[in-house]
């Protein structure tokens, strides 16, 4: 078995890798390319901490082999910043204290991002589906589902953060 | 965890990829999204030495509504699916069942319909760590003379958990098998063996294609009960098909009722579904009753591996097939 040479477009940029046919995108990114944002923490897609994007939807990258990516567009959680600025969601899982351990954050933050990309207002019934497939054993959730809430609407009042609404509209049944 | 080492295909078209399978036979495994194969293979349960990936193989991912029937390629993945109108309006089960597989990042582009009817039977003493299994003989499945799950058994008892599978053999639907010069069309009722190591009558160098549903004029449902609702497989699932009488719509003509996760494929249940023949939609007593058989003839074939109690499973497909007939009752008068 052979190394083969592929290229990855990740976060917009060109990454010229060699990989073995059994390495996972996860293995590729935290082992070879140095992008340790994405966890592992389960290995068979149950618990969603290596969660990213490809071609703007969430998948698992320990279920995913590294060939399968060549000529999707990936997102990690290291592409939601712009430099030192944080994006939206990410200053709001800070103001809402989301963040405990935060082994789940980067898998929870992808998975919200993807949410709110096509999704902008998304009620509490939305955004707890959308995060069923990722499990965090600190935070409870509620912290979590009020900083995705809040980061699509943050023109809101919310004392929490200051700058935005804490109430997370209610699902209409 | 590492997988085992394989050479990775990546056949262009159909074709290529049934000389692959026919050149290749055992020695190869088709991935399709990875979310049940790539998972076996971490584990040590499964190592070929070759990969055909189905990724280029945009032909098989569709969905269309032809003469009376909807085919499904079989690589279309379950968002597609869900999003589809046709499926929601006319084949209800499949949409519902579809929903509840894995969780939203497991249904975008990653799973497929063709790897969640071909997903392999599980059985919590055999779908363990290679560590865990190492520390005691092997059962029938992992190629030993051994049943954990029921004492003395001859045969793997293995649990066929596929949502997918159990809700299409409810709307009556078919599989075509491409292999390399020809391909063939099986009923899912005739689809599966009972034999737990390999559940499914198809050969190595067969490909599952195409899926087609006929439509009846009927309304379906589907229930599944599993300890979390994202990523867990259920534990006791059921499909129903109820069709109504040309002459009196509030009439049953025919009714299909399968129960899955009890046994080594999904359970047609031919003495409840034509329990209902001739009965009226609004008789609850009609689907209790259907419910009860249901019930009692789909117990002997379960065994208890897939977590919760034997007992609880036996009397919650009381409650799958009676929630899903009501549902697929109130969708065929509106």
């Amino acid at each position: 078995m052979e190394k083969i040479q592929i290229t990855l477009d990740i976060n917009n940029k060109p990454y010229d890798v060699r990989v073995y046919p059994n390495d996972t995108l996860l293995e590729v990114l935290r082992d070879e390319l140095d992008l340790t944002g994405s966890k592992e923490s389960c290995g068979e897609g149950v618990c969603g901490s290596c969660t990213v994007h490809m071609d703007g939807k969430p998948v698992r990258s320990c279920l995913t082999l590294a060939l399968e990516a060549v000529g999707s567009k990936i997102k990690t959680v290291e592409g939601l910043a712009s430099g030192e600025d944080l994006s939206d969601l990410q200053q709001s899982f800070i103001d809402h204290g989301a963040v405990q351990c935060g082994f789940c954050t980067p898998g929870m933050l992808m998975s919200a991002d993807a949410l709110l990309n096509v999704n902008p207002r998304p009620d509490e019934k939305t955004i707890r589906k959308a995060l069923a497939g990722n499990i965090c054993r600190c935070t409870g959730y509620a912290k979590i589902v009020e900083a995705v809430a809040h980061a699509g609407n943050p023109q809101d009042h919310c004392p929490d953060c200051k700058t935005g609404s804490k109430t997370v509209s209610k699902t209409k049944e | 965890m590492r997988l085992p080492r394989f050479d990775y295909l990546e056949p262009a078209n159909l074709e290529e990829t049934l000389d692959l399978l026919s050149t290749h036979r055992d020695d190869v495994k088709i991935l399709a999204g990875g979310t049940d194969l790539l998972v076996r293979m971490k584990k040590g349960l499964l190592k070929p030495k070759k990969l055909i990936s189905l990724k280029a193989l945009d032909e098989l991912s569709y969905i269309k509504e032809e003469n009376g029937v909807i085919k499904i390629g079989s690589r279309t993945s379950l968002s597609d699916i869900i999003h589809s109108n046709l499926i929601q309006k006319k084949a209800e089960a499949l949409f519902q069942a579809c929903e509840k597989i894995g969780a939203v990042t497991i249904q975008h582009c990653r799973g497929t319909i063709g790897g969640n009817i071909l997903q392999d039977n599980r059985c919590h003493h055999y779908n363990q760590s290679e560590f865990h299994r190492s520390g005691r003989q092997a059962c029938h499945k992992d190629g030993g003379k051994i049943c954990y799950a029921r004492d003395e058994a001859d045969r793997c008892n293995s649990t066929c958990q596929s949502d997918g599978a159990t809700a299409l053999m409810a709307i009556g639907a078919n599989l075509t098998l491409a292999q390399k010069g020809g391909e063939r069309t099986v009923d899912l009722d005739n689809f599966y063996t009972t034999d737990g190591i390999m559940p499914f009558a198809m050969e190595s160098h067969e490909l599952l294609k195409e899926i087609a549903i006929p439509i009846q004029g009927a309304k379906s449902a589907y229930k599944r009960l599993a300890y979390r609702s994202a990523i867990d497989y259920p534990i006791v699932c059921a499909g129903v098909l109820l069709k109504p009488s040309d002459t009196d719509k509030n009439k049953i003509a025919d009714a299909r009722i399968v129960v899955g996760a009890m046994g080594r494929a999904p359970l047609f249940l031919a003495k409840a579904s034509s329990s209902l023949k001739g009965k009226n939609l609004t008789d609850k007593d009609a689907f209790k009753n259907a419910a009860d058989i249901s019930m009692n003839s789909a117990a002997p074939f379960a065994v208890h591996n897939v977590g919760a109690t034997l007992e609880y499973r036996c009397d919650m497909v009381f409650e799958m097939v009676f929630q899903a007939l009501e549902q697929a009752a109130i969708a065929v008068k509106k």
